[in-house]
Protein backbone atom coordinates (compact mmCIF):
# COMPACT_ATOMS: atom_id res chain seq x y z
CA UNK A 1 0.00 0.00 0.00
CA UNK A 2 2.88 2.34 0.98
CA UNK A 3 6.20 2.88 -1.19
CA UNK A 4 7.95 3.01 2.17
CA UNK A 5 10.49 0.00 2.96
CA UNK A 6 8.89 -3.40 4.51
CA UNK A 7 11.04 -3.16 7.83
CA UNK A 8 9.00 0.38 8.47
CA UNK A 9 5.84 -0.84 7.76
CA UNK A 10 2.91 1.36 9.42
CA UNK A 11 1.82 1.18 12.94
CA UNK A 12 -1.40 1.55 13.98
CA UNK A 13 -1.81 2.59 17.94
CA UNK A 14 -5.24 2.58 19.84
CA UNK A 15 -6.13 2.25 23.58
CA UNK A 16 -7.08 -1.17 25.65
CA UNK A 17 -9.08 -0.47 29.01
CA UNK A 18 -7.35 -4.21 30.17
CA UNK A 19 -3.34 -3.69 28.78
CA UNK A 20 -3.08 0.59 28.28
CA UNK A 21 -1.58 1.59 24.58
CA UNK A 22 -0.46 -0.83 22.11
CA UNK A 23 1.20 -0.21 18.90
CA UNK A 24 0.47 -2.91 16.45
CA UNK A 25 1.38 -3.40 12.91
CA UNK A 26 -1.45 -2.19 10.74
CA UNK A 27 -0.91 -5.60 8.76
CA UNK A 28 -1.58 -7.53 11.69
CA UNK A 29 -5.12 -6.18 11.91
CA UNK A 30 -8.48 -8.07 11.03
CA UNK A 31 -11.37 -6.83 9.76
CA UNK A 32 -14.83 -8.23 10.90
CA UNK A 33 -17.16 -5.93 8.83
CA UNK A 34 -20.12 -7.47 9.91
CA UNK A 35 -18.57 -7.73 13.57
CA UNK A 36 -19.11 -10.03 16.45
CA UNK A 37 -22.54 -10.49 16.37
CA UNK A 38 -24.56 -7.82 19.16
CA UNK A 39 -21.91 -5.41 18.69
CA UNK A 40 -21.77 -4.68 15.13
CA UNK A 41 -20.12 -0.99 15.89
CA UNK A 42 -16.21 -2.44 16.45
CA UNK A 43 -14.59 -4.13 12.97
CA UNK A 44 -11.27 -3.72 13.09
CA UNK A 45 -9.32 -6.05 15.93
CA UNK A 46 -6.11 -7.45 16.48
CA UNK A 47 -5.42 -10.51 17.81
CA UNK A 48 -3.09 -10.00 21.42
CA UNK A 49 -1.13 -12.97 23.24
CA UNK A 50 -2.60 -14.68 26.53
CA UNK A 51 -1.48 -17.56 27.68
CA UNK A 52 -1.22 -20.72 24.86
CA UNK A 53 -4.11 -21.78 23.57
CA UNK A 54 -6.16 -18.37 24.53
CA UNK A 55 -5.59 -14.78 22.78
CA UNK A 56 -7.48 -11.84 22.71
CA UNK A 57 -9.65 -10.54 20.27
CA UNK A 58 -8.97 -7.11 21.11
CA UNK A 59 -11.07 -4.18 18.85
CA UNK A 60 -9.35 -1.40 17.74
CA UNK A 61 -11.90 0.85 17.96
CA UNK A 62 -13.32 0.60 21.55
CA UNK A 63 -10.66 0.23 24.43
CA UNK A 64 -13.24 -1.89 26.69
CA UNK A 65 -14.38 -4.36 23.74
CA UNK A 66 -12.37 -7.46 24.01
CA UNK A 67 -12.79 -11.03 23.44
CA UNK A 68 -11.14 -14.33 24.79
CA UNK A 69 -10.12 -16.67 21.93
CA UNK A 70 -9.26 -20.14 21.22
CA UNK A 71 -7.75 -21.42 18.11
CA UNK A 72 -10.29 -23.70 16.15
CA UNK A 73 -8.37 -26.00 15.34
CA UNK A 74 -7.00 -26.91 18.88
CA UNK A 75 -10.14 -28.69 18.83
CA UNK A 76 -8.87 -30.96 16.77
CA UNK A 77 -11.77 -33.48 14.49
CA UNK A 78 -14.10 -33.59 16.85
CA UNK A 79 -14.92 -29.65 16.09
CA UNK A 80 -15.82 -30.10 12.35
CA UNK A 81 -17.27 -27.14 10.52
CA UNK A 82 -16.93 -25.91 7.01
CA UNK A 83 -15.90 -22.92 6.73
CA UNK A 84 -18.39 -20.28 5.00
CA UNK A 85 -16.69 -20.38 1.27
CA UNK A 86 -18.43 -17.57 -0.65
CA UNK A 87 -19.02 -15.07 2.47
CA UNK A 88 -18.88 -12.02 1.13
CA UNK A 89 -17.37 -10.64 3.91
CA UNK A 90 -14.48 -12.56 3.63
CA UNK A 91 -14.21 -13.31 0.43
CA UNK A 92 -13.30 -16.94 1.26
CA UNK A 93 -12.12 -18.72 -1.73
CA UNK A 94 -11.53 -22.41 -1.20
CA UNK A 95 -7.97 -22.07 -2.10
CA UNK A 96 -7.78 -19.68 1.24
CA UNK A 97 -6.13 -20.42 3.87
CA UNK A 98 -8.19 -19.54 7.27
CA UNK A 99 -8.03 -19.48 11.15
CA UNK A 100 -10.83 -20.56 13.34
CA UNK A 101 -11.36 -18.20 16.53
CA UNK A 102 -13.70 -19.84 18.89
CA UNK A 103 -14.90 -17.20 21.14
CA UNK A 104 -14.68 -17.59 24.99
CA UNK A 105 -16.81 -16.80 27.77
CA UNK A 106 -14.89 -17.05 30.73
CA UNK A 107 -16.44 -17.42 34.31
CA UNK A 108 -15.68 -16.60 37.32
CA UNK A 109 -14.71 -20.05 38.52
CA UNK A 110 -12.53 -20.29 35.72
CA UNK A 111 -13.30 -24.44 35.15
CA UNK A 112 -16.94 -23.45 34.42
CA UNK A 113 -15.33 -21.55 31.01
CA UNK A 114 -17.12 -22.14 27.97
CA UNK A 115 -16.79 -21.59 24.58
CA UNK A 116 -18.92 -20.66 22.07
CA UNK A 117 -18.73 -23.39 19.33
CA UNK A 118 -21.94 -22.38 17.75
CA UNK A 119 -20.66 -19.24 16.54
CA UNK A 120 -17.47 -19.42 15.27
CA UNK A 121 -14.98 -16.42 13.89
CA UNK A 122 -13.79 -17.71 10.45
CA UNK A 123 -10.67 -15.23 9.15
CA UNK A 124 -9.60 -15.53 5.51
CA UNK A 125 -5.51 -15.18 6.01
CA UNK A 126 -5.20 -13.87 2.57
CA UNK A 127 -7.33 -10.39 3.25
CA UNK A 128 -7.64 -10.80 6.79
CA UNK A 129 -10.99 -10.22 7.25
CA UNK A 130 -12.96 -12.13 9.49
CA UNK A 131 -16.88 -13.04 10.06
CA UNK A 132 -18.87 -14.85 12.57
CA UNK A 133 -20.92 -17.52 11.50
CA UNK A 134 -23.76 -19.68 13.49
CA UNK A 135 -23.21 -23.14 12.59
CA UNK A 136 -26.62 -24.87 12.24
CA UNK A 137 -25.49 -28.27 13.69
CA UNK A 138 -26.79 -29.15 17.05
CA UNK A 139 -23.72 -30.88 18.48
CA UNK A 140 -22.30 -27.68 18.67
CA UNK A 141 -23.18 -25.59 21.89
CA UNK A 142 -22.88 -21.96 22.48
CA UNK A 143 -21.30 -23.16 25.69
CA UNK A 144 -19.04 -26.03 25.14
CA UNK A 145 -17.81 -26.85 28.80
CA UNK A 146 -13.25 -26.75 28.67
CA UNK A 147 -13.67 -28.74 31.53
CA UNK A 148 -15.64 -30.85 31.75
CA UNK A 149 -15.55 -32.87 34.47
CA UNK A 150 -15.51 -29.50 36.95
CA UNK A 151 -17.95 -28.41 34.74
CA UNK A 152 -20.77 -31.55 34.73
CA UNK A 153 -20.24 -31.42 38.77
CA UNK A 154 -21.54 -28.37 39.20
CA UNK A 155 -23.08 -26.80 36.28
CA UNK A 156 -24.45 -30.08 34.80
CA UNK A 157 -27.71 -29.50 33.13
CA UNK A 158 -29.27 -27.26 30.67
CA UNK A 159 -27.10 -25.21 29.99
CA UNK A 160 -23.86 -27.77 29.25
CA UNK A 161 -24.94 -29.66 26.36
CA UNK A 162 -26.88 -29.51 23.58
CA UNK A 163 -29.05 -26.13 21.71
CA UNK A 164 -32.35 -27.24 21.30
CA UNK A 165 -32.14 -26.92 17.29
CA UNK A 166 -33.69 -30.36 16.37
CA UNK A 167 -34.00 -29.32 12.78
CA UNK A 168 -31.20 -31.60 10.75
CA UNK A 169 -33.58 -31.83 8.27
CA UNK A 170 -33.84 -27.64 8.22
CA UNK A 171 -29.92 -27.94 7.52
CA UNK A 172 -29.81 -30.31 5.27
CA UNK A 173 -32.00 -28.05 3.58
CA UNK A 174 -29.96 -25.25 4.35
CA UNK A 175 -26.78 -26.38 2.88
CA UNK A 176 -28.56 -26.82 -0.55
CA UNK A 177 -29.09 -22.94 -1.02
CA UNK B 1 -45.41 -4.96 12.10
CA UNK B 2 -47.43 -5.88 8.65
CA UNK B 3 -49.35 -8.87 8.89
CA UNK B 4 -50.14 -11.27 6.00
CA UNK B 5 -51.82 -14.27 5.78
CA UNK B 6 -51.11 -16.56 3.36
CA UNK B 7 -51.69 -20.28 2.49
CA UNK B 8 -49.51 -23.32 2.37
CA UNK B 9 -47.84 -22.77 -1.19
CA UNK B 10 -48.24 -19.41 -1.10
CA UNK B 11 -45.31 -17.24 -0.68
CA UNK B 12 -44.01 -13.32 -0.35
CA UNK B 13 -41.39 -11.04 -1.54
CA UNK B 14 -39.33 -9.02 0.75
CA UNK B 15 -37.48 -6.61 -1.93
CA UNK B 16 -36.91 -8.04 -5.06
CA UNK B 17 -34.35 -10.97 -4.10
CA UNK B 18 -35.97 -12.87 -0.83
CA UNK B 19 -38.68 -14.88 -1.47
CA UNK B 20 -40.70 -16.40 1.36
CA UNK B 21 -42.72 -19.82 0.97
CA UNK B 22 -44.87 -21.32 3.92
CA UNK B 23 -44.04 -24.42 2.88
CA UNK B 24 -46.25 -26.97 4.90
CA UNK B 25 -48.56 -26.55 8.39
CA UNK B 26 -48.56 -29.67 10.58
CA UNK B 27 -50.22 -29.46 13.42
CA UNK B 28 -48.76 -26.12 15.68
CA UNK B 29 -45.43 -26.03 12.81
CA UNK B 30 -45.14 -24.38 9.75
CA UNK B 31 -42.31 -24.54 7.46
CA UNK B 32 -41.25 -21.99 5.77
CA UNK B 33 -38.81 -21.66 2.81
CA UNK B 34 -36.81 -18.67 1.90
CA UNK B 35 -35.37 -18.15 -0.90
CA UNK B 36 -32.67 -15.41 -0.66
CA UNK B 37 -29.28 -14.36 -1.77
CA UNK B 38 -26.44 -16.32 0.00
CA UNK B 39 -25.06 -13.13 1.57
CA UNK B 40 -28.02 -12.51 3.24
CA UNK B 41 -28.01 -14.41 6.72
CA UNK B 42 -30.83 -16.06 7.93
CA UNK B 43 -30.68 -17.20 11.63
CA UNK B 44 -33.48 -18.91 13.59
CA UNK B 45 -34.33 -16.16 16.37
CA UNK B 46 -33.39 -18.15 19.32
CA UNK B 47 -30.36 -19.47 17.73
CA UNK B 48 -29.40 -15.96 17.08
CA UNK B 49 -30.67 -14.27 20.29
CA UNK B 50 -28.64 -17.02 22.25
CA UNK B 51 -25.25 -16.43 20.36
CA UNK B 52 -25.69 -12.28 20.91
CA UNK B 53 -26.32 -13.31 24.59
CA UNK B 54 -22.85 -15.53 24.82
CA UNK B 55 -21.12 -13.01 22.84
CA UNK B 56 -22.34 -10.09 25.66
CA UNK B 57 -21.13 -12.52 28.45
CA UNK B 58 -17.66 -13.52 26.94
CA UNK B 59 -17.24 -9.63 26.58
CA UNK B 60 -18.19 -8.36 30.00
CA UNK B 61 -16.35 -8.84 33.38
CA UNK B 62 -13.57 -11.33 32.76
CA UNK B 63 -11.38 -10.66 36.09
CA UNK B 64 -7.45 -11.35 35.88
CA UNK B 65 -7.99 -13.84 38.46
CA UNK B 66 -10.04 -16.45 36.35
CA UNK B 67 -7.62 -15.27 33.31
CA UNK B 68 -4.75 -16.48 35.46
CA UNK B 69 -5.93 -19.62 36.12
CA UNK B 70 -7.56 -20.61 33.04
CA UNK B 71 -4.46 -20.88 31.33
CA UNK B 72 -3.49 -22.62 34.19
CA UNK B 73 -6.39 -25.47 33.72
CA UNK B 74 -6.13 -26.13 30.05
CA UNK B 75 -5.23 -29.68 29.33
CA UNK B 76 -5.58 -29.45 25.99
CA UNK B 77 -7.37 -31.54 23.06
CA UNK B 78 -6.33 -33.11 20.13
CA UNK B 79 -4.59 -30.76 18.29
CA UNK B 80 -5.58 -30.17 14.48
CA UNK B 81 -2.96 -29.10 12.35
CA UNK B 82 -4.47 -26.13 10.55
CA UNK B 83 -6.79 -26.47 7.44
CA UNK B 84 -7.57 -25.09 3.85
CA UNK B 85 -10.78 -23.90 2.96
CA UNK B 86 -10.96 -27.00 0.58
CA UNK B 87 -10.14 -29.14 3.43
CA UNK B 88 -6.90 -29.51 3.05
CA UNK B 89 -4.54 -29.00 6.10
CA UNK B 90 -1.70 -26.60 7.15
CA UNK B 91 -1.11 -24.57 9.94
CA UNK B 92 -3.12 -21.62 11.05
CA UNK B 93 -1.06 -17.96 9.97
CA UNK B 94 -2.75 -16.17 12.54
CA UNK B 95 0.30 -18.19 14.75
CA UNK B 96 3.06 -16.66 13.16
CA UNK B 97 1.35 -13.06 13.57
CA UNK B 98 1.20 -13.59 17.48
CA UNK B 99 4.47 -13.23 17.76
CA UNK B 100 4.40 -10.34 16.04
CA UNK B 101 1.99 -8.80 18.26
CA UNK B 102 3.31 -10.58 21.89
CA UNK B 103 6.97 -8.39 21.00
CA UNK B 104 4.58 -5.29 21.39
CA UNK B 105 2.60 -6.30 24.06
CA UNK B 106 5.44 -6.65 26.03
CA UNK B 107 7.00 -3.67 25.20
CA UNK B 108 3.73 -2.11 25.85
CA UNK B 109 4.52 -2.94 30.19
CA UNK B 110 2.13 -5.63 30.18
CA UNK B 111 2.88 -9.06 32.01
CA UNK B 112 3.84 -12.27 30.98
Amino acid sequence: MSNETETQGEQLTFASARFGEFTVPAETVIEIPSGIIGFPNSTRFVMLEHKPPFSWLHAIDDPNLAFVVVDGFEFGQQFDVKPPIGDVDTDLKAEDEYAILIVVTVRPDPRLTTANLKAPVFVNMRNRKGVQTIIDDQRYSTRFPLWSEAASEENGDADQGQIADTSTQDAVENAKR
Amino acid sequence: MLILTRKPGESLYIGDNVKVTIVEMKGNQIRVGVDAPSTLRIYREEIYLQILEENKSAAEGISDAALTELSGGWKGVSRGSGQKASGGQSEGAINAKRSDVLLKRKSAGTKQ
